[in-house]
């Protein structure tokens, strides 16, 4: 489904992502663990394409999306349509638009980039709502909703392109303590319907229940990974203990 | 005292005049009015030109840029001059160089093309500070879900610095209301020109003091107003909107 082969990234002098390769398979989700900075949210927009890796590739379902910088200039040379329409991102401050109300936030995209219908779209952006539990939120602005109702209408706006793999950046991150759980709950539900995911998060439980696969990162590489009883209850690498302590102090 | 008042306020002096200083300001706000609705294009013509992504259009943005900086510097009024004086000479079509559009003198017209060249390039300073104060996520989430840049600015970006933007843009009608009144220098028979006629005929200035009332009429009420868009654009982002505040 998704591969990436000896991914790297670099912000000026600092090198970001050393080398990763990650393979999930269709129906997978794999939850990614590591310190800030460790490069994870990176490795998403990389896969998004948001950030450009500089080398190595990327496979999304057998296409290299990643022709490389030195195929040509500007963004024209990558593989921008065949990927936003495929991988769906959801952020961590949210990024909703504010000047539009829960369901156009919703039908924007599916309108504007595949050319539904107005009324096509809005049913499926109501459907979508009602799933991730705003059914009664539908003709709300953003700064209206609790932080938890707009995470849950960023994740219906991102399944509204029909995607086929849909990456998490700390979605949690950023809100209450309260909240967590009805962000959490939606994702879960994501998972039980066999989507593909790749969720970047701090939080241990979630990775337990339902990763399928954990990825331990720090500085830029892959220290470990696999199931989650064994990274979160046995892990190899001494890195790995020592934030996996570290999370369980908190 | 009195000749204070005499040669600024008299009164008999300023309704004698009354109708013609007021046809003549009536013709500052006709310029003004439809200087300002190109302008606001063409500013936001440059705006989107000075923020199209990617090397390959580094000339369109270097070439905008250079547009906006060589326009903030030239005098207006050296700009009307330069326009009236030769425009009519350059090998162009008689109906762009010797303009009578609407049934207006080309006087009129030169002064728009030179208050729409300033003026766009004042207003494409406004827009851009209106789309950098919108933040970066937006464009992200937009171009993550699939659109292109173009779309991501005209749906996404654009109509969120618009909003920012009204009241420094109220400012800048201010200014270029203000500065209509050089046109009078290639004999518009605007406000300014009406008031020094009366002035040198009857040594009196009581009739530009009321054209300055007239725009006083104006502009007193916008800078209330403008207060009020800044109050509330602020009471909006303090509730958790979009952070930043736009400074002009």
């Amino acid at each position: 489904m998704l591969r990436l082969q000896g991914v790297r990234k670099r912000f000026g002098h600092l090198e970001v992502l050393k080398g990763i390769d990650l393979e999930v398979e269709k129906g997978e989700v794999v939850c990614i663990l590591g310190p800030s900075g460790s490069g994870k949210s990176t490795l998403l927009r990389c896969i998004n394409l948001l950030e450009p890796p500089e080398e190595g590739r990327i496979l999304l379902e057998g296409r290299d999306i990643c022709k490389g910088p030195e195929s040509g200039t500007g963004e024209e040379s990558w593989e921008l349509n065949y990927v936003r329409q495929r991988v769906g991102l959801v952020f961590q401050q949210f990024n909703l638009f504010p000047h539009r109300t829960a369901l156009e936030n919703v039908t924007m995209a599916p309108e504007r980039v595949l050319d539904r219908p107005k009324a096509e779209a809005r049913a499926k952006g109501t459907e979508l709502l009602t799933r991730v539990g705003l059914a009664d939120k539908l003709d709300e602005y953003p700064e209206r909703l609790s932080g938890g109702q707009q995470q849950r209408v960023a994740i219906a706006r991102a399944l509204a392109m029909d995607p086929h793999v849909m990456l998490f950046d700390e979605v949690t991150s950023a809100l209450d303590p309260e909240l967590v759980k009805e962000v959490l709950d939606a994702i879960r539900e994501l998972s039980r319907e066999g989507m593909t995911m790749v969720v970047v998060t701090h939080e241990l439980g979630f990775a337990r229940d339902v990763g399928d696969r954990v990825v331990f990162m720090d500085d830029g590489v892959i220290v470990e990974e696999g199931p989650p009883a064994q990274v979160l209850d046995e892990p190899r690498e001494e890195r790995t203990r020592k934030f996996l302590g570290l999370m369980l102090e908190r | 005292m009195n000749e204070i008042i005499e040669q600024y306020f008299d009164v008999s002096q300023m309704s004698k005049n009354f109708d013609e200083v007021l046809n003549g300001f009536l013709i500052t706000l006709e310029l003004a009015l439809l200087a300002t609705v190109l302008a606001l294009i063409w500013g936001l013509i440059l705006a989107l030109l000075r923020q199209l992504p990617g090397k390959p259009l580094l000339p369109v943005r270097f070439l905008t840029i250079g547009y906006i900086d060589v326009f903030r510097g030239v005098p207006l009024l050296i700009l009307i001059l330069l326009i009236s004086g030769s425009l009519a000479f350059l090998p162009l079509p008689k109906e762009l160089t010797i303009p009578h559009w609407l049934g207006k003198p080309d006087n009129f017209w030169y002064g728009i093309m030179a208050l729409v060249l300033v003026y766009g390039a004042y207003y494409a300073e406004v827009y851009r500070a209106g789309i950098e104060a919108v933040p970066g996520g937006q464009m992200e989430a937009a171009r993550s879900l699939g659109m292109s840049h173009s779309q991501a600015m005209r749906h996404v970006v654009v109509p969120q610095a618009v909003r920012k933007v009204i009241a420094p843009m109220l400012n800048e009608f201010t200014a270029l209301l203000k500065d209509t009144t050089l046109v009078s220098v290639i004999a518009l028979n605007e406000v300014a020109l009406v008031g020094r006629d009366i002035q040198s005929k009857s040594f009196n200035s009581s009739a530009l003091t009321l054209g300055a009332i007239f725009f006083l009429i104006i502009v007193l009420p916008l800078a209330r107003i403008v207060d009020r868009l800044i109050a509330r654009e602020r009471a909006r982002t303090s509730r958790g909107g979009t952070p930043e505040v736009l400074h002009h």
